[in-house]
């Protein structure tokens, strides 16, 4: 048994599996984010979901409910945005004018990939500083940053002067876009979504630890 | 920056590409799955993807303009035809296609 979602997709009402249903919201988020930067992004996406709902037209027929299976036989014919080769955003002539328009936009739809320094609260000892600047500095192990805040620390305690200061100075890495900016990771959907899967692995791991704990 | 084969054929087949969509639009009104029938036969594009970003830009372009139709199978079609200026910019397209092909020709034969 599945659950079965209702859709409208170019103005024709669709029944798809909840699975399927996902998957085409994902796809079709991809493609918005491909043409994201293009002026008739709305339009394209309106036309992509106008071909995809006549694909299923075609091949659903007698059928009443899109599976997975009719789904990516549609993604199979129009590509993926990978596939979509050099006809994206950035053809020849558009390229340089459209990347100045979206920087004088103000940062409106452009997403800054920059590194940003931030306290990494998943590997903290106290407040997550050296670990973070770690992460910020490239620097693998923040171990290494800690016995240098440890050593600077009995060498007149400027270190500890340092640390507080930077507790404070630093922000806390709290969303998940924050805490790809601490690793200079680009910020998109799917690396969100891979770090919320982390923590969601390391709450459950917490939660089996836990449950583990108190059987002994 | 490392120089990729498929950057290249992809570049080469981009300005190919508009002129095909330009030139298969300019015989009669078309909608955009009898294109991708033509540009799939003639093996110039892999996945539909490709073409609806390609008519958007030549219809921003004000080169190709469009009207709705009403469909007995499903939703309605967009109808694309030939703008004036569209046809100028075709015919000019075919001409620098020819001198390119004669001269692609001549530059790579290698018994002249």
């Amino acid at each position: 048994m599945k659950k079965v979602i209702n859709i409208n997709l170019g103005g024709l009402p669709y029944i798809i599996d909840e699975d399927a249903y996902v998957h085409l919201n994902d796809y079709l988020d991809a493609i918005r984010s491909h043409f994201s930067y293009s002026e008739g992004c709305e339009e394209i996406m309106y036309d992509i979901e106008l071909r995809m709902s006549e694909l299923f037209q075609e091949q659903m027929k007698a059928k009443q409910i899109i599976s997975m299976v009719d789904l990516e036989a549609a993604i199979e014919i129009l590509g993926t945005p990978e596939e979509f080769g050099a006809e994206s955003t950035n053809s020849m002539y558009e390229d340089p004018e459209t990347k100045n328009q979206n920087h004088t936009k103000g940062g409106y739809k452009y997403i800054k990939t920059g590194k940003k320094m931030f306290r990494n609260p998943d590997e903290k000892v106290v407040s997550g500083v050296c670990s973070g600047l770690a992460a910020y500095l490239g620097i693998d192990d923040p171990l290494w940053v800690r016995i240098l805040f440890v050593v600077g620390t009995f060498l007149g305690g400027f270190a500890v002067i340092a640390y507080i200061l930077l507790s404070i100075i630093v922000p806390k890495a709290k969303t998940a876009a924050d805490k790809l900016a601490m690793k200079g990771e680009p910020i998109n959907i799917e690396n969100i979504a891979k770090t919320v899967e982390n923590e969601i692995n390391d709450i459950s791991q917490t939660i089996a630890s836990l449950g583990s704990k108190k059987k002994v | 920056m490392e120089l990729k084969i498929e950057n290249t054929k992809a570049q080469m087949r981009k300005g190919v590409l508009e002129l095909c969509v330009l030139s298969i639009i300019s015989e009669k009104e078309v909608y955009p799955s009898d294109i991708i029938k033509k540009l799939k036969e003639a093996k110039l594009i892999v996945v539909e993807g490709t073409l609806y970003p390609l008519l958007n830009r030549l219809k921003n372009a004000d080169l190709l303009d469009y009207s709705w139709k009403e469909s007995l199978s499903g939703p309605p079609r967009k109808y694309y035809h030939i703008t004036p200026h569209g046809q100028g910019f075709l015919s000019e397209l075919m001409t620098t296609w020819e001198e390119l092909n004669t001269a692609v020709y001549r530059s790579t034969s290698k018994n002249q």
